[in-house]
């Protein structure tokens, strides 16, 4: 199979350092204290965190700092050949511990001492990329529930196929047997590495390159979240101040009815 | 998650506001909340669709399969539910939390697609997924994910497959004899979408819970006043108004007149359900022919 075309291209038209299409949707899931919806390209995955909280069993009370508790979970139409059982296998325990790594180090835990917050992610879609959408997806509902963070938390991983460095693999991609970086940083930190998994042998020097492009990814992602966020606090703003000025309106009638009384 | 704690006077409440038929979000007992449904909502899915039901969240996807069909019905494809409870719809989800609450609705489900014997009498004629009888059949998978519990979970759960499978598209499938009468019958599956079958979905029932709350039967409950009901009935009809499948839910007993007194109710509330589903499903179906 041709993973990349003589002029360039790639299985789905992309360029080799080209990103899939992102979209971020905040506050999509009525009950939970804040969610989202990530996705890159066809890969869909939603992000649901209830907390700050008490905690809930009160042997892993922490008087330090908080507990984050996550878990993932796939649902059995989100990949090609049905999946029967989403959660408890071992790929899913592992992504939720990575996930969770991911979050320790973003979130303020020692802000929040006694408490638990619950981050659970959903994959809908399944096409490459899993891991990377859900850190994204997690940190967008974190943002949503005003959960207090030290940064940006962005994902992305890269590959190296045809002797071109990949960026954003979809799902053919990834099997196609080369290796597979993914990478999480904070973007503010200089790029600090929060989170970085490689999959299949690949030379050093490879590594390396894959690796930087991986970190440019992440922080095409970082900026684009950085977007939506303003966006979704600008519409909140927004939406505050239409509710001020309809209550102040309010307030003006009431009032000008006393001055009729008189 | 809705609290799951309600108080003696929010139940006192909701029970007189049925009463005066007037809920507390001004609906009169046999009233549906905002039903909205959208049509491929997960590309790689044979049909899809996500259906709203008031706060009530839930995604539906079919993925059809190649597979062998039921000896007892070898000239049948097969219909196999599944129902997951996502942890984000709730924290008391997580792990295998949500497993018994998933097994009763896929069964719940299950019942209401009966095929009989024959595997042509349940909502969808099962006949039409068969490929080489006796050998090969489509598996047609549906699969439920719960996105948000808030309320009347049976009933949202039947209009999303229902919608899943009106949105289903299964690959042609051409079954080519050998020139010796012995051999296998070959298939092969042509992959062009515009050759894909569709469903024929207009016998498959809906789900309609009915509640008692006081002395009245009230229909499409939210979580809170789930809360205050003690004794449900769930009827599954079809869209001519014909009973297939009925379940008394809950710990409290009923007077059979009752009983029959409730299963009219879902009929006459299974015909509004099945308008409703059937506008959204139009609309979006305009839109499909509109776009493509």
């Amino acid at each position: 199979m041709e993973y990349v075309s003589p002029e360039g291209l790639r299985l789905d038209g992309r360029r080799p350092k080209e990103l899939r299409q992102l979209k971020a949707e905040l506050g999509v899931l009525a009950s939970a204290d804040g969610s989202a919806m990530f996705e890159m390209g066809n890969t869909k995955v939603l992000a649901a965190v209830f907390g700050p909280k008490p905690i809930e069993n009160r042997s892993q009370e922490d008087e330090k700092r908080c507990l984050v508790k996550c878990e993932y979970a796939m649902a059995s139409f989100s990949t090609g050949e049905r999946r029967r059982r989403g959660k408890g296998d071992r790929r899913a325990t592992e992504i939720t511990k990575a996930i969770r790594n991911c979050l320790e180090q973003t979130i303020l835990v020692e802000l929040m001492p006694r408490s638990q917050i619950d981050v659970y992610v959903q994959v809908l879609q399944a096409d490459g990329g899993t891991r990377c959408a859900c850190i994204n997806a997690a940190f967008m509902a974190l943002a949503a529930a005003a959960v207090p963070m030290r940064d940006i938390l962005a994902s992305c991983a890269a590959g190296y196929l045809e002797s071109t460095a990949l960026l954003d693999l979809n799902y053919v991609e990834d099997s196609g047997g080369g290796p597979d970086v993914a990478v999480a940083i904070h973007p503010n930190y200089q790029d600090r590495v929060v989170l970085l998994q490689q999959d299949n042998r690949v030379a050093i020097e490879t590594f390396e390159e894959v690796m930087q492009l991986a970190v440019a990814g992440c922080r095409a992602v970082g900026e684009f979240m950085r977007q939506q966020l303003l966006e979704h606090t600008q519409k909140l703003a927004a939406a505050r101040a239409a509710g001020e000025q309809q209550a102040a309106a309010a307030q003006e009638d009431d009032d000008a009815l006393d001055e009729d009384d008189y | 998650m809705a609290s799951p704690l309600i108080s003696a006077g929010e139940v006192q409440w909701i029970t007189a506001g049925v009463s005066f038929n007037c809920r507390n979000d001004g609906r009169q007992r046999e009233d549906f909340r905002e039903l909205s449904a959208q049509l491929g909502v997960i590309a790689q899915a044979t049909g899809s669709a996500r259906v709203q039901l008031g706060e009530t969240d839930v995604i539906v996807g079919c993925k059809a399969e190649i597979g062998s069909p039921d000896p007892e019905r070898p000239d049948c494809g097969r219909l196999v539910f599944g129902v997951e409870c996502s942890p984000v719809a709730s924290p008391a989800f997580r792990g295998r939390g949500g497993d018994e609450l998933s097994g009763e609705l896929a069964r719940a489900l299950e019942r209401s697609f009966y095929p009989g014997p024959s595997g042509r009498a349940g909502g969808v004629d099962l006949s039409a997924l068969s490929i080489v009888s006796g050998k090969t059949c489509w598996v047609l998978y549906v699969d439920a994910l719960l996105l948000n519990i808030g309320g009347n979970l049976h009933d949202a759960l039947s209009v999303a497959a229902k919608a899943a499978l009106a949105d289903a598209k299964i690959p042609k499938v051409e079954v080519v004899q050998g020139e010796d009468p012995t051999d296998e019958p070959d298939y092969e599956v042509d992959d062009d979408p515009q050759q894909a079958q569709r469903l024929d979905v207009a016998r498959v029932p809906l789900c309609v819970t009915v509640s008692q709350i006081g002395a009245h039967s009230v229909v499409d409950l939210t979580a809170q006043e789930e809360l205050c009901s003690s004794a449900s009935v769930q009827v599954a009809v079809d869209a001519s108004g014909a009973v297939c499948g009925l379940t008394k839910r809950r710990q409290k007993g009923v007077d059979p007149s009752v009983a029959l007194e409730m299963v009219e109710v879902a009929q006459r509330a299974a015909a509004k359900l099945h308008a409703a589903l059937a506008d959204s499903l139009a609309e979006q179906q305009a839109q499909q022919m509109s776009v493509g």
